[in-house]
C-alpha cells in the first residue's frame, strides 16, 4: 500500500504526458479565448425578489466581447434561456462597458471578465433554483481577429460548491451596473450641422466624463469629446455619425464619469 | 510600364489620406477621387469609370463576417451579377502588413479563383489610404458610386449584423437593393446603414 503512491505516477507519467500534449494540440487547434459558464447567484430568492443568473464570460488577455451597442465593429453576445416551465428571465443588465480601439474604429465592450445578470422570475413566490437550465449563448471575440462561438451552457455550480465565490461576482457586477441619473441632474442636448452638446447641470463635482450611445449611428464613436465644466455642471462635444440621415428626439446612453460609475440619461435634443 | 505608375500614385494616395478628416465620404456627395493598385499592379481611378456605378467592397478573408458572405456565395453572386450588367465591383483590402488579411497581389488572385470571386479588381490598400479616405470601418463595409461620381449608399451589406450563414435567406439586402434602384433611375430607399463586421486591421 505505502509503495502505491510513488511506483504509481512512474507508470502513469509518459501516458499522462501524452495524453496531456494530445489534449494541448487539440486546444490549439481551435482556440476560443473566452470561456464562458452559466452561473447563479444562489439557490433559493428571498421571498418576493428574483434569482439572479448570468453568462460569466472569461477572456484571454486583450480579448474582448461586446457592449450592447458594439460600436463600429463586432457584434453583442445574444442568448437563448431554456428554462423550466413557470420560470421567465428578464432582460441582461449590461455593465459599463469600456472604450475599445484608439483608430478610426472604436466598439464598446468588456476586457478580461464580464459577467452578463439577467433576473429569473419562478411562478411560485419563493423561488428554489432549478438545476435544469440551460442557455444557447452566440458570441464573437476579437482581438485583432475575430472568433465567432457558438454555445450550450448548463448550470455550472461554484468551486468547491462554495455559493459565496458566485454571489461575489454578482455583487462585483453590481457595482458596474449604470446607476439612474443623480436626481439633482438636468441633461440635454444641442444639435448643430455635425454635433451635439450634451450638457449636464446640477453637478460641480464631475472633472471627466465620457458619453457611451445607447443607440448606433447617431455618434461618431472614433471622434474625441470634448469635456468642458462650467459653473452649472459640464458639457461634452460629440460629433454626430454620418449614418445620422434623421433628426432624433432624444440622445440616449451612459455618462461614465469612473471606472465603476455611469449614469443612464436620455437628453432631449434641441436644434440650434 | 506599371511600375513607373506606382510612385506618384503612392504620393496622390498619401496626399488624400492627409486631407482626408475633412472629406470623409458622405452620401450625397461626390465620391473622393483615387488611385489605387489592384493584384495585377493595374491602377485604378475613379474618375476612370465616371458614366458607369463603381461598387467599393472592404474585405477581409480571416474575418468571419466576410466568410459569412463568401463561404455562402452571396458576395460572388452579387459581384457576378452586377458586373454582367456593367457595374465596376472593386474589392479593397486595407490591411496592413504585419495585420490579419494582409496579401500580396499574387496569393490573392489564387483565392478570388478558390472562391469563384468576380469583382472586376481587387485594390491592394496596405497603407490603408483609400480605406480612410472613405472612412471604411468593418468588413465588409459597402460604397457605391452612381455614374455622375456621387455617393450613393454607404454601410452594410444587409440588415442582419450576424456571423451566420443561415441569416443570409432572411436578411434584406441593401447592396441588391440600392443597386436594384439606383439603375432604375430611382432613389435609393435605404442610403446608409451602420457597416457590421471586423474592424478594418489598419496600421497602428
Amino acid at each position: 500500500m505505502k509503495m502505491k503512491p510513488l511506483v504509481w505516477p512512474k507508470i502513469a507519467l509518459p501516458w499522462l504526458m501524452l495524453i496531456s500534449v494530445v489534449h494541448l494540440t487539440a486546444q490549439s487547434a481551435a482556440p476560443s479565448h473566452a470561456k464562458i459558464q452559466l452561473i447563479a447567484e444562489q439557490t433559493t430568492a428571498t421571498a418576493g425578489k428574483p434569482l439572479w443568473i448570468g453568462l460569466l464570460f472569461q477572456l484571454d488577455p486583450g480579448w474582448h466581447v461586446y457592449w450592447q451597442n458594439p460600436g463600429d465593429s463586432g457584434e453583442p453576445p445574444k442568448v437563448q434561456w431554456q428554462l423550466p416551465q413557470g420560470f421567465t428571465a428578464g432582460s441582461i443588465l449590461w455593465p459599463q462597458p469600456i472604450r475599445l480601439g484608439t483608430g478610426t474604429v472604436v466598439d464598446y465592450g468588456y476586457e478580461s471578465q464580464v459577467l452578463l445578470m439577467a433576473p429569473l422570475t419562478g411562478s411560485t413566490g419563493r423561488a428554489t433554483l432549478p438545476s435544469n437550465i440551460a442557455a444557447d449563448v452566440k458570441y464573437i471575440v476579437c482581438r485583432e481577429m475575430c472568433i465567432p462561438g457558438r454555445t450550450h451552457l448548463t448550470l455550472t455550480p461554484p468551486p468547491n460548491g462554495d455559493w459565496s465565490r458566485w454571489r461575489a461576482l454578482f455583487d462585483q457586477t453590481r457595482q458596474l451596473l449604470p446607476k439612474p441619473m443623480p436626481p439633482g441632474w438636468k441633461v440635454s442636448a444641442e444639435s448643430d450641422k455635425s454635433s451635439f452638446v450634451l450638457s449636464v447641470r446640477g453637478t460641480s463635482q464631475i472633472r471627466s466624463a465620457s458619453f457611451f450611445p445607447l443607440e448606433p449611428d447617431q455618434i461618431d464613436n472614433s471622434s474625441r469629446q470634448a469635456f468642458a465644466s462650467n459653473r452649472a455642471g459640464f458639457q461634452l462635444t460629440l460629433k454626430k455619425s454620418d449614418q445620422l440621415v434623421k433628426p432624433i428626439s432624444s440622445l440616449q446612453g451612459l455618462i461614465v464619469v469612473a471606472p465603476d460609475r455611469a449614469y443612464e440619461i436620455a437628453a432631449p435634443v434641441i436644434s440650434r | 510600364m506599371t511600375k513607373r505608375f506606382l510612385i506618384p500614385a503612392t504620393v496622390a494616395l498619401t496626399i488624400l489620406f492627409q486631407l482626408s478628416p475633412a472629406w470623409a465620404a458622405k452620401v450625397g456627395d461626390t465620391a473622393p477621387e483615387f488611385t489605387a493598385t489592384d493584384t495585377n499592379g493595374n491602377l485604378h481611378k475613379l474618375s476612370d469609370y465616371k458614366g458607369k456605378f463603381v461598387v467599393l467592397e472592404w474585405s477581409n478573408r480571416g474575418c468571419p463576417y466576410t466568410q459569412k458572405h463568401y463561404n455562402s456565395g452571396n458576395m460572388q453572386q452579387l459581384q457576378r451579377q452586377w458586373t454582367e450588367r456593367g457595374v465596376i465591383w472593386l474589392t479593397v483590402i486595407s490591411s496592413a502588413p504585419g495585420k490579419q488579411g494582409y496579401i500580396t497581389g499574387t496569393d490573392e488572385n489564387a483565392y478570388v479563383k478558390q472562391v469563384n470571386a468576380a469583382p472586376t479588381a481587387v485594390l491592394l490598400d496596405p497603407t490603408g489610404a483609400l480605406g480612410h479616405l472613405y472612412d471604411a470601418k468593418t468588413t465588409p463595409d459597402i460604397f457605391i458610386i452612381n455614374p455622375q461620381g456621387t455617393l450613393i449608399y454607404s454601410g452594410a451589406i444587409d440588415d442582419t449584423p450576424t456571423t451566420d450563414v443561415a441569416d443570409i435567406g432572411k436578411a434584406k439586402n441593401y447592396v441588391a437593393a440600392a443597386l436594384d434602384e439606383a439603375t432604375a433611375g430611382k432613389q435609393v430607399t435605404v442610403s446608409t446603414s451602420r457597416p457590421y463586421g471586423c474592424s478594418v486591421k489598419y496600421a497602428d
